[in-house]
């Protein structure tokens, strides 16, 4: 966590947990269905893991660098500038936009294709709200 | 079924194959470059720039990719900004007590010495030293120290030295450096010194040419000096044989053909 890091680097991943584990660690049928294949074999793809590390690479690049310049409590204070700003007390709800985390992150003034490309209204995913505030709270 | 391998782009990719050094003399350093970027066999830019600016007083000369060495300057460049606007001189009135207020004063700091950025290049290429390939020489001045140059080869290791060549072409003019540097030289001495040794590299190595680069940096101001390719320092040119005249050098000619005979 020291390091200087420009670009993500290839990690050998060894254990990894599935996304579709319920609380026992187990593959949770209820939820997802069967097992499968496809969902379980894990190929080591290093365009992938490149483009899914990039930004947070990025990011702890800036950290260090504020560490050596302005000391220890720099990132300390700027990470918790992002959590102070991210706290969100309501149930999740389908649109949800943080603009102070925006700011604090350095993308307000950038677009992604997620931003216009996808009117929200058509958006409908269905509604577990019971999964998504148990995820919420056991952060 | 192919899988892109991130650590193969790099074979084909734009290279600084080049001739770059820096030698420090009584008042100041001089950096010099050649200036020609080859993707494989086609010179993708014959007047480039190799000699980047990081500070006011401090240069980096870079070789090996392109873009590995771009985005390591670039990253040196900001942190250096950033340690300007917090280095305060001494005379400054009480500073406000506001973190953002503090990040965001533009203070003319106290300038880094050229330690802190040879210091921070080796940094950087030593922790992705698995997924760079840069060269790179730093010089420059500061008030602690004066002029110095650092060395930071291909394995991250940082040293510090009179003078400091590098690059493709530095291999063919490490011994015309050992033989000709003397320390003591001024401005002059040692502009002549860099000149030479770049025109000598860049006639013997295919991935150096174009033109030279210099920049003379002392405590007053930074001079830029462009050598254009008609005018480079020319050396053993060979002779001209076919169509050779007799009549007109006879005793050549009798010199090579006694030569010949025994």
């Amino acid at each position: 966590m020291d390091s200087l890091r420009i670009v993500p680097g290839r990690e050998a991943k060894t254990a990894t947990t599935q996304d579709t584990s319920n609380s026992f660690g187990l593959h949770d049928t209820l939820q997802y269905g069967p097992r499968s294949l496809a969902a379980e074999v894990s190929t080591n793809s290093n365009i992938k893991d490149r483009l899914e590390n990039w930004e947070a690479t990025q990011d702890n690049l800036k950290l260090q660098m504020h560490r050596q310049v302005f000391g220890l409590h720099m990132p300390m204070r700027l990470m918790m500038e992002r959590k102070l700003a991210s706290y969100n007390p309501h149930m999740p709800v389908l649109q949800q936009s943080n603009v102070h985390l925006d700011i604090l992150m350095g993308r307000d003034e950038t677009l992604d294709t997620a931003d216009f490309m996808m009117p929200t209204s058509e958006m409908k995913q269905p509604l577990d709200i019971h999964a998504d505030m148990e995820k919420k709270l056991r952060m | 079924m192919e899988t892109i391998d991130i650590a193969r782009l790099k074979s084909g990719e734009v290279n600084l194959g080049t001739s770059i050094m820096a030698v420090q003399f009584k008042d100041g350093v001089v950096v010099g470059a050649d200036s020609r970027t080859t993707t494989g066999s086609y010179i993708a830019n014959r007047v480039t720039d190799k000699l980047t600016h990081v500070h006011d007083r401090i240069y980096c000369c870079r070789s090996g990719s392109a873009a590995d060495t771009q985005a390591i300057a670039d990253i040196v460049h900001y942190y250096l900004q950033l340690h300007t606007s917090v280095s305060l001189p001494c005379l400054v009135p009480s500073p406000p007590t506001d973190l953002i207020a503090c990040l965001l004063r533009q203070t003319s700091g106290e300038a880094p010495s050229v330690h802190t950025a040879a210091t921070m290049f080796q940094k950087m290429c030593y922790d992705n030293k698995d997924a760079l390939s840069a060269g790179i020489i730093v010089a420059g001045w500061d008030k602690e120290v004066g002029p110095s140059v650092y060395n930071i080869p291909l394995g991250g290791g940082l040293f510090r030295q009179p003078w400091a060549i590098g690059g493709s072409g530095s291999t063919y003019v490490y011994g015309y450096c050992d033989a000709t540097y003397k320390e003591g030289w001024g401005r002059d001495e040692t502009v002549e010194f860099v000149k030479n040794t770049l025109a000598l590299a860049m006639s013997r190595d295919g991935s150096s040419g174009g033109v030279i680069r210099m920049c003379v940096i002392t405590e007053d101001k930074v001079e830029r000096l462009f050598v254009p390719g008609d005018q480079l320092p020319k050396f053993w040119q060979g002779k001209e044989v076919l169509g050779y005249d007799s009549k007109k050098d006879a005793d050549v000619a009798a010199a090579v053909a006694m030569a010949v005979d025994a």
